[in-house]
């Protein structure tokens, strides 16, 4: 691996003392390789992993509240250390009791999970989307592979991007509408409401 | 004897403010290396790395690079000419301080990074740094909520040679930014420093009277600001920090400062020392070399709950 890594940044080493670099056309060697990533694992990696672990929504706030550790322990991640939280993929059915796209740029959807007319949990429809629970809920995004926390952070913030741009666009109204979602959502305490990032809703007929 | 000596003279000629404690050669010893601890934020780093290393049963060696990188690179030769076990570091610089860390290692010596990150990887042993981007969202969100996501605001920005610095502000505009009606109209460093962002706010106010919001690199920077929006009459000023020293906690309890993002120090502190102990012990921290730990919003609602760079329960 070391011996690899060396290796290669010889080669480098080698190849930009030994010859010129000319930069051609409008620089395919030099693309994104972040936006590249999200484009090569978003829906082929990402969506199936949270699909496919998906904790129900009503199950994991039942569970979290006997305790939000064990309900880590069972459905989640932890990230970020004392001040971070459980990550937790999930999904669920639920109906849109408010839709806030038309008065903030932090839009939201309030979402009624079982049925009492309260809002239980929140989907964050962006454009701006807080938090990166998208890149953090599974083991595709390793921390060590970037070169620092601005890299790292372009990654989180590329993927909510994508993933707002695949959510119902922003003129189809959602409240009183039922849908079903998933998404990925971090939980610090037992007591707050989740606010989650969806990778998908899908409104009911 | 001879090593000693040669170290106490290294210690004197550098004028080192740091001090020595127990006997160290007689005991393992554990470096701990920071900024200048005149920011709170970097004594609480030492004392909790201090406090852990003692607990362990280690002898410590508490040195201060004043951000200067061939400072630091001096620290390290007096580390390493006293044998320590293990170096605790606050670096002077993410790319400057790689050959530092490198030499200590080449020495067997290895290192336990905190608060700020090197560039290359495989060099310390332990990279343990706080998620400043994440927060730096959470505190942009936080001002252009209490902005009413739209008005004229100012950035603070810290010193350019610490990563720290960059990383913050681009969480603060990748948040911010995102508001077409927050406009920023002065963007300056301070330094990280009281005195320099009393003065920089004051020039800001002349030449921007209307302005709404100030959002700092960190919290010094903020008491300094918010000093001189006090000593102008604009006290209506939003003003938010980044660090959670208890300085910044006493004036958003009175009202001053609406809030600020507490970076976990001395947790993070005490976390390196026991993973250099582990090491020294095993071989093997068990752990990822780059650990994030994230950041906590503070504002009115748990100001309370803030001490030396920790929340209470």
């Amino acid at each position: 691996m070391k011996i690899t890594t060396l290796f290669v940044a010889s080669l480098l080493a080698a190849s930009v003392s030994g010859c010129k670099l000319v930069k051609t056309g409008d620089g395919e060697a030099a693309a994104d390789p972040i936006a590249e990533s999200v484009e090569t694992t978003f829906d082929a990696k990402l969506v199936p992993a949270l699909t496919e672990k998906a904790v129900d929504l009503a199950t994991l706030q039942n569970a979290i509240k006997g305790s939000l550790d064990k309900a880590g322990e069972s459905y989640g991640t932890r990230v970020g250390g004392a001040g971070g939280g459980w990550n937790f993929p999930v999904k669920g059915t639920a109906t849109v009791l408010e839709d806030t796209r038309a008065s903030t740029k932090a839009g939201v959807a309030e979402i009624d999970v079982d049925g009492d007319g309260k809002a239980d949990a929140t989907l964050q429809l962006g454009p701006v989307v807080k938090g990166s629970a998208l890149r953090d809920t599974t083991n595709l995004y390793d921390f060590s592979t970037f070169r620092d926390q601005i890299e790292y952070a372009k990654l989180g913030r590329a993927l909510n991007d994508k993933a707002v741009s695949k959510l119902p666009a922003a003129d189809t109204e959602l409240k009183g509408k039922k849908v079903d979602f998933v998404g990925a959502v971090v939980i610090r305490s037992a007591s707050e409401k989740p606010l989650i990032t969806p990778v998908s809703i899908e409104v009911a007929p | 004897m001879q090593l000693t000596k040669r170290l106490l003279m290294s210690v004197v000629a550098l004028g080192i403010a740091g001090a020595m404690s127990g006997t160290a050669l007689a005991a393992d010893t554990i470096a701990i290396i920071t900024p200048s601890h005149s920011n709170p934020f970097f004594k609480a780093e030492a004392d909790g790395a201090a406090a852990k290393a003692k607990e362990l049963g280690y002898a410590t060696m508490v040195l201060v690079h004043d951000d200067d990188a061939n400072k630091q690179s001096e620290l390290f030769d007096s580390a390493i000419a006293a044998g320590v076990k293990a170096i605790i570091l606050d670096n002077a610089g993410a790319d400057a301080s790689v050959a530092a860390v490198q030499k200590a290692k080449d020495k067997g010596i290895p290192s336990f990074l905190i608060d700020r990150e090197i560039t290359t990887t495989g060099v310390a042993v332990s990279q343990i740094v706080s998620n400043n981007y994440q927060g730096a969202q959470l505190g942009a969100e936080e001002f252009v909520k209490l902005m009413g996501e739209k008005g004229n605001y100012a950035e603070l920005l810290g010193k350019e040679s610490d990563t720290n610095a960059g990383i913050r502000s681009q969480g603060y505009h990748d948040v911010i930014d995102q508001y077409s009606e927050m406009k920023l109209v002065a963007k300056q460093t301070a330094n990280w420093s009281q005195t320099e962002a009393y003065t920089v706010m004051e020039s800001m106010l002349q030449a921007h009277p209307d302005i709404k919001g100030v959002i700092s690199g960190n919290d010094t920077m903020a008491m300094g600001a918010y000093a001189a929006l006090e000593a102008a009459g604009r006290k209506d000023v939003i003003v938010v920090g980044f660090d959670g020293s208890n300085d910044v906690r006493d004036s958003i309890k009175k009202g001053g400062i609406k809030a600020t993002v507490l970076q976990p120090a001395y947790q993070q502190a005490q976390n390196a020392v026991e993973q250099a102990d582990k090491f020294i012990k095993t071989g093997s921290t068990g752990l990822d070399e780059k650990q994030l730990m994230d950041c906590i919003l503070i504002n009115a609602d748990n100001a309370e709950k803030l001490e030396t760079f920790a929340l209470k329960p």
